[in-house]
């Protein structure tokens, strides 16, 4: 059942590719115009210099440090953490070790998983139902089930709160702290912080479990009350704790092969022309490789609700149509 | 032939002044010693772990070395700093942003019990024992003792002082102190201050600088549990057996102007040899931490580089044996000199091509010359070791070691390190130019170190320094520079010289005098920033191009700078521009257009503090750069995004 609800999954993501390709868009379209502002920055700062030679062929870290030295907004972020695989290790470690987002970034991060909540219904209503629906029906399902995810939002935007105010001070701030304290050996306080990092990852990762499934079933089963979305998704997943945690960790595991495969083809800072390019194009497909995985989440975890309640293809509500518009009448 | 007589007659003067110079007259080696050898220690000391405290017993043989005679002694008690949150210790580091409050375990002292001073009989002084604040009179401040003494002491005349004291061990403040079973002493006991020929120089302890102190014997015997391995300054004489479960580790160092110590009995104990054709053998001894094994090469290979690269550029090592402690984890104690060991530091995760742990044991190591030999008063002038070391550090980290020293960021917690391969540390990333750029004009670095702005005094006094080393350099030549600093070295170890002595080093080896730079690099604050304003290139007439070059002093200090225009053909022109004027204006009349324009094109000026603005070209590639750049980056910010968006 994981496995065939896995692979299931896939399927759906690659009979849908607008899909991916609209998420991929979305993701461009968050991060373009903060890029475009560094890029003035950097132009600016780099002027007629002969600096730029060196900036363009490879990494002229002298004329970072002096950028760096003299940057202010978004300019902070630019740091060698952006470059090849340090990216990775540098969001992830940013999200599990809470580290602040400057207002840009944090701003435009609102608005990127605002988009993805508007998404999300219509995605989910793509894979449930398994086959073409059209624009016009994607986006109305996108409206039909955001204001109801908005609601599943508020549930989730408490439970991530407080897990990462509360249950983050808890953990890193009290427990890790009044245990590793005085422990002069690495190792174990490096183990220590180990197995708080795998304590919260597992606590986020339910929560993120239940409010996945919650979507599912609102779109699946078309419940309109958020509160017995969740509730039923929790029961699903108690239901079927193997299945539920099995496929997780597919995915999971799945996440980790995609990073694998970007720390060794990544081309780190690169250099100018073709080579450039050629390094624009294995990062965007990282990114690209990414959303996938989070399609995959999504698709597989539908597929698994599905063939454990119903069947393959199973989808209460009809599907959602676009009003025509009142031009329709004149006509 | 004129000039050159006039340069000699300032070369001779500066010898003659540097031999005269210095802090205390008579200064010069005891018979038979290295040094004078005028504050000499008998210590005993037993290490009680279930409460945290030393408890000791010294006796000073102290000699007056300056050119007056003195009524008072004058003493450190270091670990008062952390009696009282109102030491100034405290609040200064409290002014540079540190306002955490010491845990309640974490609060050290010492406590003077009993104290004697034998002159022409034996006087019981202890009551008699006030705390003084010469620095900023803080009556909550107990680093510094002073007792009045019946009689005065004479130049060249001697003292006996005997003290009994008792100390709490802190949770490692300024590195020293205890984590768990590992304890660092750094000074840990009463120690006599400095009397120049100007009176006792004996500061408070400061939160952002060191230690000042005479040249003498310490013959120390450590009573630890048994089982607890030690390392300390000095040479180990013997280790006794006591039949109550402790061990007696007797220590011996001549010619070292303090002693620290440390024992853990998690250490584990390796020696290497150092050898070399012309310099002295040396016994490395290294006190590993267990989870550090495999690690040990580096430490060894990174001291012995040391031992090599500095007996050869300014002296040999001249004591028979090195320490080195590889410190706890969380101990504090990491990255610490003291005569004949010190603390290097390393993390469990050390990627091979990061110079971590060879640069901060390199810089320990290398602090046995300019602080351990050449004496230098830390408190007033912390740039003499710090920042002349951070230049001679960059110095062997760049030929030993420069094939692997790629820039490194540490995530998951400071847990997990990624070397960037693409970044290669280079020479002036080692000197900290990032750092003093930001702060270059916190202090202007003749201020006495003490009183540097807490926060960023470090950056004038490690970076800034080894920065306008690194300038004169180049300026001057490295065989120059090396054999002023070796001359300096050889004329002032053993002994206490100022800036002066230094400088007066620098001008007689580059047959010049090198004031007007020293105004600017050491006596000012002001920052050195040189760039080009304009460079057009336009047809003049047939076949003919008008260049106009203007170039710009934009910060307030001043310095000579080469002037490099290159034209399309590749034919280049330079200029010496001696830097004074705002700008200078430069014409070409050429058959080929110009290309680009450089001010300091060699970068001898390691101090401009903005070397982007020092060229420009005809043919930018801002645009293809920037457009690289931001596209990296724009991944990175993806990366971020769709991190987060597992939460949604």
């Amino acid at each position: 059942m994981v496995g065939s609800s896995w692979r299931d999954g896939l399927r759906r993501i690659a009979a849908a590719p607008a899909l991916t390709a609209g998420v991929y868009f979305i993701t461009l379209l968050a991060a373009l115009p903060l890029a475009l502002s560094l890029r003035e920055a950097l132009q600016d700062h780099l002027g007629s210099s002969l600096a730029a030679g060196d900036t363009a062929d490879g990494v002229n870290y002298d004329w970072w440090q002096e950028f760096s030295s003299q940057a202010s907004g978004i300019g902070t972020t630019f740091t060698p953490t952006i470059i090849g695989f340090a990216t990775t290790l540098d969001s992830i470690s940013g999200l599990l070790d809470r580290r602040t987002l400057i207002t840009p970034i944090a701003w435009t991060l609102g608005i990127y998983l605002a988009a993805w909540m508007f998404v999300t219904g219509g995605i989910l209503d793509r894979y449930a139902r398994g086959r073409r629906l059209g624009a016009f029906a994607f986006f109305a399902a996108c409206g039909t089930f955001f204001f109801r995810f908005i609601r599943l939002g508020m549930a989730a935007g408490l439970t991530y709160w407080f897990l990462f105010t509360y249950v983050h001070d808890w953990l890193f701030a009290r427990w890790y702290v009044n245990v590793t304290r005085d422990v002069p050996v690495e190792p174990t306080v490096f183990y220590w912080r180990v197995l708080m990092y795998a304590i919260f990852t597992a606590l986020v990762a339910a929560a993120t479990l239940a409010f996945d499934y919650a979507k599912v079933r609102a779109v699946v089963e078309d419940r309109r009350s958020m509160t017995g979305a969740l509730i039923a998704a929790l029961r699903f997943i108690v239901r079927n704790p193997s299945r539920v945690i099995g496929l997780y960790a597919i995915n999971a595991a799945l996440f980790l092969a995609v990073v694998a495969v970007w720390a060794l083809i990544n081309q780190g800072a690169g250099g100018a022309g073709v080579w450039m390019w050629t390094g624009v194009a294995v990062s965007q497909g990282y990114i690209l490789a990414r959303l996938v995985v989070k399609l995959q989440v999504l698709a597989s975890e539908t597929a698994l609700f599905q063939r454990s309640l119903a069947h393959w293809g199973y989808i209460a509500a009809p599907a959602a149509v676009r009003p025509a518009p009142p031009i329709v009448e004149t006509l | 032939m004129r000039s050159t007589s006039a340069l000699s007659a300032i070369a001779t003067a500066f010898v003659l002044s540097a031999a005269l110079d210095g802090s205390q007259k008579f200064d010069q080696p005891a018979q038979g010693a290295r040094s004078p050898r005028n504050a000499n220690y008998e210590i005993d000391v037993r290490l009680e772990p279930r409460d945290r405290m030393l408890h000791g017993r010294e006796r000073i043989r102290w000699r007056n070395i300056s050119a007056n005679p003195t009524g008072e002694l004058q003493f450190h008690l270091y670990w008062n700093a952390w009696r009282n949150a109102e030491s100034t210790w405290l609040r200064e580091r409290r002014l540079g942003g540190n306002t955490t409050t010491p845990r309640p375990d974490a609060w050290a002292s010492t406590d003077i019990k009993a104290l004697r001073v034998t002159l022409d009989r034996s006087y019981d002084l202890a009551s008699s024992v006030r705390f003084i604040a010469p620095d900023d009179g803080n009556t909550a401040d107990r680093t510094v003792a002073a007792v009045s003494l019946p009689q005065p002491i004479a130049p060249n005349g001697s003292v006996e002082i005997d003290i009994e004291w008792s100390a709490r061990i802190p949770r490692p403040f300024a590195r020293t102190g205890y984590i768990d079973d590992y304890y660092f002493f750094g000074q840990w006991f009463p120690k006599i201050g400095v009397l120049e020929d100007a009176g006792w120089n004996t500061h408070q302890f400061h939160s952002g600088t060191e230690f000042y102190s005479d040249y003498g014997v310490y013959d120390v015997r450590m009573t630890v549990p048994r089982g607890y391995v030690v390392g300390a300054s000095g040479r180990q004489v013997s280790v006794t057996d006591s039949s109550n479960g402790t061990v007696i580790h007797h220590y011996h160092g001549e010619d070292i102007h303090d002693f620290a110590w440390t024992t853990s009995p998690q250490f584990v104990v390796l020696t290497r040899t150092f050898e070399h054709p012309t310099l002295p053998r040396v016994q490395m001894r290294l006190l590993l931490r267990p989870d550090h094994a495999g690690q040990e090469s580096r430490h060894f290979d990174a001291a012995a580089a040391t031992l090599r690269y500095y007996g050869e550029w300014f002296g040999p090592y001249p004591y028979e044996n090195i320490t080195i402690v590889d410190p706890a984890f969380q101990s504090g104690s990491g990255g610490m000199e003291y005569p004949t060991l010190f603390t290097a530091g390393t993390r469990w995760i050390a990627p091979s091509p990061v110079l971590t742990p060879e640069s901060v044991t390199i810089h320990e190591a290398g602090h046995q010359w300019w602080y351990g030999l050449v004496g230098s008063n830390e408190f007033e002038h912390a740039w003499m070791d710090e920042g002349i070391n951070q230049f001679s550090e960059a110095r062997v980290d760049e030929t030993a070691f420069g094939a692997q020293n790629y820039l490194a960021r540490r995530y998951f917690g400071g847990f997990l390190p990624w070397a960037f391969r693409d970044i290669p540390v280079k020479r002036h990333v080692d000197e900290g130019l990032a750092g003093y750029r930001a702060q270059a004009e916190s202090d202007a670095e003749a201020t006495p170190s003490f009183r540097y702005w807490p926060s960023t005094g470090g950056n004038i006094t490690y970076f800034k320094t080894a920065l306008w080393l690194h300038t004169l350099e180049k300026w001057l030549g490295w065989p120059t520079l090396q054999r002023a600093m070796s001359t300096y070295f050889e004329t002032w170890k053993f002994r206490h010289p100022g800036p002066d002595d230094f400088f007066h080093s620098l001008s007689e080896a580059a047959g010049r005098d090198l004031t007007p730079f020293f105004d600017q690099a050491y006596r000012g604050s002001n920052t050195f920033d040189y760039g080009v304003q304009l460079l057009t290139s336009t047809p003049a007439g047939t076949g003919h191009f008008r260049t106009t070059v203007v170039v710009r002093r934009f910060g307030e200090a001043t310095f000579p700078v080469d002037v490099l225009t290159t034209f399309s053909d590749g034919s280049k022109k330079t200029e010496r521009w001696d830097g004074l004027e705002r700008r200078s204006i430069y014409r070409y009349d050429t058959t080929v257009r110009a290309r680009s324009v450089q001010v300091d094109p060699n970068r001898l000026l390691m101090l401009d503090v903005n070397y982007t603005n020092n060229s420009r070209t005809l043919q930018p590639r801002a645009g293809e750069a920037s457009l690289k750049w931001s596209l990296k980056w724009m991944a990175w910010l993806q990366d971020v995004l769709v991190t987060y968006a597992w939460l949604v």
